[in-house]
């Protein structure tokens, strides 16, 4: 084996001169995966910003005293739980315009679906909090004449939210990589756009990428997921 | 005078249970009545029918004229929810375990209720929560969160939190059961200057120190009955029923 200082020094130079043509090559095809990113996240967005208060009513209706409504919110729950996203894409998509003639473009029906999917979901997590909170909560609030509502948002949600937010981060670092499904309506974002270019170039580059780039999304979320987490549990301190 | 609160053959079943049979008990304005017993017997039970947080099975529950709930053919009929929330805010009380807002400071534990039901001006409620702060001797602690509150300072604030919608009655559910032994007496002495305000309360409670002293008035409960009722010296030195004359024997022995 001659394993001289000039072979070492070749390996070295061939893997940074890899690595550069690389990083040449990356920047060819970055802008697209930027692109497809932006579609990534506006999804992402939507679906947090609709379907965290959507599951509130859901949940409080999983529970209501009024039959119907507690049919509908359950009913609801188990066909958007019990059935495939990428099926409830396809109805949303292709079958609702048939039976009712509305129209929607690929990127507006992956929204409403993800909305009406992460609801169903979330409502699931937000029941489990509003369970797990003491009976003595709410005699207490029936005692000093507070009325339902009050109850509700001065006193139930308020130590809802401490009780659900691991499991709702949970849920939106998931959402994270679920928004991928929506290539299935043709939608391009993130992981379209990577695999668009492999396949091109037969350069496995851009999904080393997409990896990098799906995890700095799910870092900025699991920060923000502590911070909160340590916002809602303040008064759980002992000692100020 | 008419009694402030009238309970007349009040009625409960749990399935099979008979929990409260046939109980009558007035409480006049200002007077300070404690109920005793085995547990089992019932009492948490009728204080908590006092204030809807138990449906009766059949009788009349009077508070202040104004009927909460009648059984004029055995079945109860209560007034409406919205009533019954009116006249129950009148009502304070006070838990075994406290029930403080645990996402609330001390302030805001006891100011929620009046700003929300009463409609108070938020500085006027806080003026008056740091009163009864001072009152009960937990002036100091306004800023802190239950959490940061040993027990006894706990139920403290729940008595401040309850005086604050200035009930005409207040319910004791076991006040002290919950507190280490060494610190129910900083409890029992708040309740003890409120009896000598001439508040009027109903007190379910383990203490017969607290009974003996303060009370003006002892009820004696045993199997969902009122066994035996009268003032507290004739209850503690003179007990005429069996049943009595063993439940003091067993608490002084333990």
């Amino acid at each position: 084996m001659d394993f001289s200082l000039l072979t070492i020094k070749i390996y070295i130079e061939n893997w940074l001169g890899g690595l550069a043509a690389n990083w040449d090559y990356a920047q060819v095809i970055l802008p697209s995966l930027l692109h497809g990113t932006v579609t990534t996240i506006q999804v992402f967005f939507v679906t947090l910003i609709f379907s965290i208060p959507l599951g509130l009513p859901l949940a409080l209706g999983s529970e209501s005293r009024l039959l119907p409504i507690r049919w509908f919110c359950r009913f609801y729950v188990f066909v958007f739980r019990g059935t495939p996203l990428m099926l409830q894409l396809f109805f949303v998509y292709f079958i609702i315009p048939i039976y009712t003639g509305i129209m929607l473009d690929a990127m507006t029906s992956s929204m409403i679906t993800f909305v009406l999917n992460y609801a169903a979901y979330l409502s699931e997590i937000y029941r489990g909090g509003i369970n797990s909170i003491d009976r003595g909560q709410y005699e207490a609030a029936a005692c000093l004449g507070l009325s339902k509502a009050q109850t509700v948002l001065g006193i139930v949600l308020p130590q809802m939210v401490r009780v659900v937010l691991p499991a709702v981060g949970n849920e939106m670092i998931t959402l994270v990589k679920d928004t991928s499904l929506v290539y299935a309506l043709g939608v391009t974002e993130l992981l379209k756009a990577s695999r668009a270019a492999v396949n091109r170039d037969g350069n496995l580059t851009a999904y080393l990428l997409a990896a990098v780039i799906y995890l700095i999304l799910t870092f900025g979320l699991t920060k923000l997921q502590k911070y909160l987490e340590r916002r809602f549990s303040r008064h759980e301190k002992r000692s100020e | 005078m008419a009694p402030l609160l009238e309970l007349n053959h009040i009625c409960k079943r749990f399935g099979n249970l008979q929990a409260l049979d046939d109980v009558t008990l007035h409480v006049n304005k200002g007077e300070t009545v404690a109920i005793i017993g085995p547990s089992g017997s019932g009492k948490s039970t009728l204080l908590r029918s006092v204030n809807y947080l138990e449906k009766i099975s059949s009788g009349e529950i009077i508070i202040k004229g104004q009927k909460l709930v009648q059984s004029p053919q055995g079945k109860p009929l209560y007034l409406p929810e919205r009533e019954i929330r009116r006249i129950c805010s009148e009502i304070g009380m006070i838990f075994q375990h406290f029930n403080l807002f645990p996402h609330m400071t001390t302030l805001g534990n006891i100011t929620y209720a009046p700003i929300k039901v009463k409609k108070q001006p938020p500085a006027e409620a806080e003026a008056e929560a740091r009163r009864l702060l001072e009152l009960v001797g937990l002036e100091t602690k306004a800023d802190c969160y239950p959490a940061q509150l040993s027990g006894g300072q706990k139920q403290r604030v729940a008595i401040a939190r309850g005086l604050a919608m200035q009930p005409e009655l207040m319910l004791f559910d076991e006040p002290t059961s919950a507190l280490d032994p060494e610190i129910t007496g900083e409890v029992l002495s708040v309740m003890k200057t409120l009896a000598e305000q001439r508040m009027t309360m109903l007190v379910v409670t383990h203490e017969m120190g607290f009974a003996r002293e303060v009370a003006d008035r002892v009820i004696f409960m045993a199997d969902g009955h009122i066994v035996e009722q009268g003032l507290p010296q004739d209850i503690f030195n003179n007990p005429q029923s069996e049943r009595l004359q063993n439940f003091l024997k067993s608490i002084l022995r333990s």
